[in-house]
């Protein structure tokens, strides 16, 4: 059916005026806006709908529409006049604008030159404020402030400050940093500041010793007062070696006239209205003098120490100069010490109070060594002095023994001691005694022991022997015996004796021998057995039966035993008189048993030999009688 | 710097005497390193130790002198005792032999020593109790009978140590301000140390003490 109309419309289309229709027809009046617009619009203009105006419609419209343009026209005039004056105002604007243009163009060029410079300027200004900035941390660093260098200077009345340290210690430190700078290509000004820097030192450190040369000459108090300050600028001194040895040497100087003076104080003065006494009352009192001398050097010496200890406690490896110094101080008193002490010991004879002397110098030797160096002269004092009293202890014994063999006393009559004897052996047992109570090392005391023993004890044996020598054997025997006792009972008490006890009993025992075999001669011969004792000690050398020889035959031998029969009956009835003044309980009892032995054994030989039938003794059991056991028995 | 102890306005001499074996170093010793030294070999003649201790806000410095105990070494002790401002005098409360000793012992104390000298009794080896042999009772009344301080320590343990030593301290230098100890002689065992010393130091400075508190 489309296809059928397609057709219908083409063919109504080659019509023009049905094209026309058509398109009348086709337009819908209502739905075209401007159509309606327009009649709308034209309805307006028709005010009245006639045909004279229906008629003039056309022209109204244009009378209307040129009226219009008119009035457009007029409207577009002044516009038109409006826009021609903004043209001119804008166009003198523009002049104007380029002739600013021009004249800034100028300006421009003008100060071109000027800005430049400016510029160069201101980075010039920002270069300079930087090398002074740096110019600045420079100096801080290698300049010194104002008032270091017035600190350093120091004030007019010499005195120091803290702060002096501190600035010491800057100049110090900028003098070690110039040595960078060297190393850098600022050489001069290293070389400058350095220079600068030494000088400030030299005088810093001049002007320091000089206070502290002031300080030290001030502590000549009882107790120094040493301030801290005084330690610190010690401690800085270090660096000049000379100079810290002179402020030391004149602190030494200053302490030992201060302990020269106390000491001198001490020994004449004393304490406050004489109590403790002053040292010098007690100089009667050897020992109590020396001792009480010694005791205030040493306390003094050890505060002395502690005074030095407290002024180098900064300073460090200090500790040669503080000997030495140390030594320095103690050695003032030295002398008026020496002179004192050599005069007691010269003075003194007693040969204890020497040795009391002696050993309690030793004893401070030793005491004082822990506290001053070996080598100061306070210890060689006292150490001489010590030597000294050494020489006259030995020589106060020596002396005794040269008395005791210059008048050698004659044996009394009860074969004892010789009083030179009871007293020498006093003496030594004074000086052991005390030696005992002594405070000197064990070694000290070995050798001493040996030397006084040689020195007492020898020549007393010579005396003994001297005096012995008048003597028969068996009194010399018994009184040796004796004296070597006495001697060796003085001994034994004591340490160390032992070679010389050991020595005195081989001595005693040769005596004892002696008169032992006296004793045993004496009790044969008294019983007539002395002759048959020796043809039997011979009868080696005899021949024949020895019944047949003269003097022994069986009576002779039978009478003389009868006599030893009697003697067995009561055997002290032979003893000698000087084995019973012998001193020694046990010696005397030694003597007799040997003497016993020796008898016994006398006897065993003669009974066997006249048992012997060999030698033809008639009846030998009645000759002798008795058993050696029996004799043996009865003797014991 | 800090003045550092080192500044102190009095010296006192102290010296300690009693029987061997008492425990006088070991005193000595406590109260100078604060510790106790056991096996403490016997004294050879007489040792030394120092501190410094405050009395008063005073700095003092004691100056201790230790004597052996032994017989043998009376003699050399004795001369110590000259210029002593304080004599500590030690028994062993275990043992009491030693305590029999004192009245010697203070003899010697008194008749070498000057009239002021504080003598401060010391009863050692407190901690002992169980072996005591000397009551704290007896002690005391022999104290007051002679005018002593006294106190009962232990060296071991450090009771009472530091109050025996201070306390004599204290008392000598209530001497002081009393004035009747004459500071002048050089052998009143006390030495005193001007508060302006005479270096030109102190006169445009404060007292070092002040100016470096840190």
């Amino acid at each position: 059916m489309a296809d059928k109309e397609h057709g219908d419309v083409s063919s109504q289309q080659n019509n023009p005026l049905s094209r026309k229709l058509n398109k009348i027809l086709e337009t819908r009046l209502d739905n075209d806006k401007d159509m309606l617009e327009a009649l709308k619009a034209l309805s307006n203009v028709l005010s009245d709908n006639s045909l004279r105006s229906r008629r003039n419609l056309r022209s109204d419209i244009e009378k209307r529409s040129l009226t219009i343009n008119e009035e457009f026209l007029s409207a577009f005039q002044a516009v038109k006049e409006q826009l021609d004056s903004v043209y001119g105002d804008v166009k003198a604007m523009s002049d104007c604008c380029a002739d600013m243009t021009n004249r800034l163009k100028a300006a421009k060029a003008q100060t071109h030159h000027l800005i430049s410079q400016t510029t160069s300027l201101h980075a010039e200004s920002q270069k300079l404020h930087m090398k002074q900035e740096v110019a600045a941390a420079f100096l801080e660093k290698f300049q010194l402030k104002l008032e270091e260098i017035k600190i350093l200077r120091g004030a007019r009345d010499g005195a120091l400050h803290e702060d002096f340290f501190k600035a010491l210690a800057r100049v110090k430190q900028i003098h070690s940093d110039c040595k960078i700078l060297l190393r850098t290509n600022q050489q001069t000004a290293g070389l400058e500041i350095m220079e600068a820097m030494a000088l400030q030192l030299e005088s810093g450190y001049e002007r320091l010793y000089r206070w502290t040369q002031n300080e030290c000459r001030l502590l000549t108090g009882d107790s120094p007062d040493i301030s801290p300050l005084l330690c610190q600028a010690m401690q800085a001194l270090q660096d000049r070696p000379v100079l810290f040895k002179y402020s030391l040497d004149e602190y030494g100087t200053a302490r030992r006239s201060a302990v020269v003076r106390g000491f001198i104080d001490a020994l004449t003065r004393g304490g406050p209205g004489g109590t403790p006494r002053p040292i010098e009352l007690h100089s009667h009192d050897p020992l109590r003098y020396t001792g009480d001398m010694l005791a205030w050097v040493h306390q003094a010496a050890a505060s002395e120490k502690e005074y030095l200890q407290t002024l180098l406690k900064l300073c460090e490896a200090a500790n040669t100069s503080l000997e030495e110094n140390l030594g320095h101080i103690t050695e003032g008193i030295c002398r008026p010490f020496k002179v004192r002490v050599e005069q007691v010991l010269v003075s003194e004879q007693e040969a204890v109070t020497l040795y009391k002397l002696d050993n309690l110098l030793k004893f401070y030797h030793n005491t004082i060594a822990q506290i001053v160096s070996a080598e100061s002269a306070l210890l060689t004092t006292i150490m001489e002095v010590q030597d000294l009293s050494h020489r006259m202890f030995f020589n106060s014994l020596s002396c005794h023994a040269n008395r005791l063999l210059d008048k050698v006393d004659l044996p009394p009559a009860d074969l004892g001691p010789t009083p030179s004897l009871t007293q020498t052996l006093q003496l030594l047992r004074d000086v052991l005694a005390c030696h005992d109570a002594s405070v000197v090392p064990v070694d000290d005391k070995k050798q001493d022991y040996k030397q006084i023993l040689s020195c007492v004890i020898d020549p007393l044996l010579q005396m003994c022997s001297m005096s012995a020598s008048r003597l028969n054997t068996v009194d010399m025997a018994a009184y040796m015996i004796n004296c070597i006792y006495l001697i060796q009972s003085t001994l034994a008490l004591y340490q160390f004796t032992d070679t010389r006890l050991e020595m005195l009993q081989a001595q005693t025992e040769a005596q004892v021998d002696t008169l032992c075999s006296e004793q045993a001669a004496y009790v044969l011969n008294r019983v007539g057995l002395t002759h048959i004792y020796s043809c039997v000690q011979q009868q080696a050398e005899i021949q024949g039966p020895l019944s047949q020889l003269q003097g022994m035959d069986t009576i002779t031998v039978k009478s003389a035993m009868n006599k030893f029969d009697s003697y067995l009956a009561n055997p002290d009835s032979l003893t000698l008189p000087q084995c019973n003044l012998l001193l020694g309980t046990l010696v005397r009892e030694t003597v007799k048993k040997r003497s016993v032995e020796l008898i016994c054994q006398a006897y065993q030989q003669m009974y066997d030999t006249i048992m012997d039938p060999k030698h033809e003794y008639k009846d030998p059991q009645a000759t002798v009688p008795r058993t050696p056991d029996q004799v043996l028995k009865l003797l014991s | 710097m800090a003045a550092g102890p080192y500044n102190y306005s009095y010296i006192f001499k102290y010296i300690i005497i009693g029987d061997m074996g008492v425990g006088k170093s070991c005193l000595l010793h406590q109260f100078t390193e604060k510790k106790f030294m056991a096996d403490c070999p016997h004294t050879i003649g007489v040792e030394f130790g120092t501190r410094i201790i405050e009395v008063a806000g005073q700095k003092i410095k004691l100056q201790i002198w230790d004597t052996a105990g032994q017989e043998r070494f009376r003699a050399v002790t004795r001369s110590y005792y000259r210029g002593a401002a304080g004599a500590l005098m030690v028994y062993d409360i275990t043992r009491r032999s030693t305590y029999n000793h004192l009245s010697s012992w203070l003899t010697d104390a008194r008749n070498l020593t000057n009239p002021n000298t504080v003598i401060f009794l010391i009863g050692n080896k407190c901690d002992l109790d169980a072996q005591r042999d000397v009551t704290y009772e007896e002690a005391k009344q022999f104290a007051e009978e002679n005018g002593l301080m006294f106190l009962e320590c232990s060296a071991k343990t450090g009771e009472n140590v530091e109050d025996a030593f201070l306390d004599t301290a204290k008392k000598i230098y209530q001497n002081i301000q009393d004035g009747s100890l004459d500071l002048n002689a050089a052998e009143s065992g006390v030495q005193h140390k001007p508060a302006t010393p005479r270096s030109p130091i102190s006169n445009d400075q404060p007292p070092s003490k002040e100016g470096c508190a840190c």
